[in-house]
């Protein structure tokens, strides 16, 4: 039986193909490290792309890399803030890095994160690294006006994790030129579909981008190329987000008809509160792959990618029957 | 090497559920006949038995009939009955048999059945032999409890092959309060159960699996010792978490009970509302350090009872310290207050730190009911 792969938030669906033609050619090369004319070419894209100069943006294969680099770089003698759950390689890097910790709990049933609350727990030297929509939660923590204020404080160092921007449509990229302070790191790997090929890069004020930028950030050939022929025509990914934004609507109203508890989300995943504790693993065991988030919540929260319509139904008719015969087995509980 | 495992199956727990009788405490078991409610505890106990795949490895020692011997005759596995039961089946034979299966020298104890089954255990074994309780009652909510039969089957896999054991709490849930639709619970007592976390990902959480909650709790521990201040007292409230900073201390510490720390000297054991009252009047300075109960986040007003109204007021917002192990606070939706002073209650109410670790907190919400 295949397996329907609904943990990573992935796009289920396959680049066009002029992108896999493009990454092809960059087979034929693969003696030889990235071009510098297409780095530079790439670079320009991205600029274009997100709006902002070209001396702001940071490439690298994969935004978790430039997470983890801008954790390496400054957390050593910093409190790193986050918020909790988080992305989780995000708070295992931190985790395992940083001087002094600090986790803001996101609580049901809205998961909001309580702007003062945040204001006052900026120690005078802090690393705030927070992803925006949220992952799991798919909520947007922050708005443009409280980065703002944020970055007012000189001393602190805001990152916001933007994986999620194309489908939120919320960012706050703009701001880093005039925020040394700011950096917005994105990736190609959720809306365009090329998580294979591992491009993200960094929006970044000048304090990131003095730490990240080491030379050129050589990208593989294959990935170079895919992601040049993507960001120039990336109207296949606008589309994308639409059917996952018609997918996901899909999906919290089957959920919600099953009697799960189902939080509106702005990202191609969605945050389920199921009414089995080990409901991923069960998943598991009938080939539907989810991710559970037991670590980082309390039991029976799962994350749910919005996959294409038949691997949502698949998902919805197991989640049925492992409910169903929940409530015949385990009425009592 | 084997292992001797005893296996006692509460045979009315959880028939309460289907007929909405939300338990089957004292006279309710009756009712739940009357209305037609079927055994759950059977197809639990097989499921747990069809799932443990180191049956090899097993000698069981098993309850009789309906609290044990009635399930395992056709699961082919080795066992040995132990202890005699009536007709009808109480708390006692559950206290009873399990101290027989120690006697007998169990290394591990399983048990099928809800939070009262979990209390009658921990009468009897208290934190002796490890436990894996598979969840088969009305009410579920200590954190001694597998989540599922296939979970417990699991641990005790992981148990044969040899794990850490860490303490997990038991819970007292009013019944009567239950009906009513208030989660009246307490903290009851701890148990020992294997630690193995089973739910998580492949590949993807392990760097947090490194740490085992005893050395979670050390390191707590090492936090809380570090920002101690000697003109200061230290009411210690219930629980292994504080437990660890009085080992740290080369001190006692009363699992259930708030024992009282000054200068690095035990001044108070086990004490009592008055207890307590009588030492803030000596010494002006005062913090109380304590701990969500896991699963539903209460930090005042179940298990800690000395902690009344009248001296977390006189200690004041400012100086509760909570701790709490980030798989334990990770478990919760907020912080619950629930002192039976509403004015209190909301006055506690807001957001607190908690530290979760060395140079490590999670600050969270503070909710009364």
């Amino acid at each position: 039986m295949n397996i329907v792969k609904l943990d990573m938030n992935e796009m289920p669906y396959t680049p066009p193909l002029p992108v896999i033609e493009a990454a092809q050619r960059g087979l034929v090369d693969l003696n030889r490290y990235a071009d510098a004319c297409h780095l530079q070419q790439l670079l320009e894209l991205v600029a274009g792309y997100a709006g902002v100069p070209e001396h702001n943006i940071v490439l690298s294969p994969g935004s978790d890399l430039l997470l983890r680099e801008v954790i390496h770089a400054f957390s050593w003698d910093r409190q790193v803030l986050t918020v909790s759950p988080s992305f989780l390689p995000t708070v295992q890097i931190a985790d395992r890095f940083a001087h002094k910790r600090l986790r803001l709990r996101l609580s049901p049933p809205d998961f909001r994160l309580d702007p003062d609350l945040l204001l006052r727990a900026l120690k005078p030297s802090t690393l705030v690294i927070i992803d925006n929509p949220n992952n799991p939660t798919g909520q947007i923590l922050l708005d443009c006006d409280l980065v703002a204020s944020l970055a007012k404080r000189q001393e602190t160092l805001i990152v916001v994790d933007e994986a999620y921007f194309e489908f939120s449509g919320v960012t706050c990229a703009p701001l880093v030129t005039d925020n040394p302070n700011l950096c917005v790191v994105r990736t190609l790997d959720k809306a365009f579909g090329l998580a294979g090929a591992r491009v993200g890069y960094a929006v970044a004020g000048e304090h990131f981008v003095a730490a990240l930028s080491t030379p050129l950030a050589y990208l593989p050939q294959p990935s170079l190329r895919a992601a040049m022929e993507a960001l120039r025509n990336p109207d296949y990914m606008r589309g994308y987000v639409r059917q996952i934004a018609e997918e996901r609507a899909w999906l919290v109203k089957a959920l919600r008809a099953s009697g799960a508890t189902v939080y509106p989300s702005h990202a191609n995943f969605l945050l389920v509160k199921a009414q089995l504790p080990d409901m991923a693993r069960r998943l598991r065991e009938l080939n539907v792959w989810v991710s559970d988030m037991a670590t980082q919540l309390p039991a029976g929260y799962i994350r749910v990618s919005v996959g294409t319509p038949e691997e949502n139904r698949i998902f919805m008719t197991r989640y049925k029957q492992l409910t169903d015969e929940a409530h015949y087995e385990e009425d009592e509980r | 090497m084997s292992k001797v495992i005893g296996l006692i199956v509460n045979p009315v727990a959880g028939m309460g559920g289907s007929v909405g009788l939300k338990g089957t405490d004292g006279r309710m078991y009756e009712r739940a006949l009357a209305l037609g409610a079927d055994p759950v505890t059977p197809q639990r106990t097989q499921q747990l038995l069809a799932h443990i795949s180191r049956q090899d490895e097993i000698g069981w020692l098993v309850a009789p009939g309906r609290m044990g011997g009635d399930y395992v005759a056709d699961a082919s596995i080795s066992f040995t009955v132990v202890g005699e039961i009536g007709k009808t089946t109480s708390a006692e034979d559950t206290r009873r048999v399990a101290q027989e299966m120690v006697d007998r020298g169990a290394d591990l104890l399983v048990f099928v059945g809800g939070d009262g089954t979990a209390r009658d255990i921990c009468d009897a074994v208290g934190t002796g032999v490890p436990v894996v309780g598979v969840p088969a009652g009305v009410k579920v909510f200590s954190a001694a409890f597998a989540l599922s039969a296939r979970a417990a089957a699991d641990m005790v896999d992981a148990f044969v092959c040899g794990v850490e054991v860490t303490e997990e709490e038991v819970l007292d849930i009013d019944e009567e309060a239950f009906r009513d639709d208030r989660l009246a619970s307490k903290l009851y007592g701890y148990l020992r159960v294997p630690e193995v976390r089973t739910f998580l990902q492949p590949g993807k959480a392990a760097s947090n699996v490194g740490k085992s909650a005893t050395e979670t709790k050390q390191a707590i521990a090492e936090q809380i010792v570090e920002e101690m201040d000697p003109g200061t007292l230290y009411l210690l409230g219930p629980g292994t978490t504080a437990k660890a900073i009085t080992d740290r201390l080369g001190l006692p510490k009363t699992l259930l009970g708030v024992d009282a720390v000054l200068a690095g000297k035990l001044v108070g054991e086990d004490v009592n509302e008055k207890g307590i009252l009588d030492l803030l009047e000596r010494c002006r300075q005062r913090k109380i350090v304590v701990t969500p109960i896991g699963g539903n986040g209460f930090i005042f007003g179940r298990g800690s009872k000395q902690f009344t109204p009248d001296v977390i007021r006189q200690v004041g917002r400012e100086n509760i310290i909570v701790v709490g192990t980030p798989d334990k606070v990770s478990g919760l939706d907020c912080l619950r207050v629930d002192t039976g002073d509403l004015a209190l209650d909301e006055a506690l109410s807001g957001y607190l730190e908690v530290t979760i670790g060395y140079r490590d907190a999670m600050v969270m919400e503070v909710r009364c009911r």
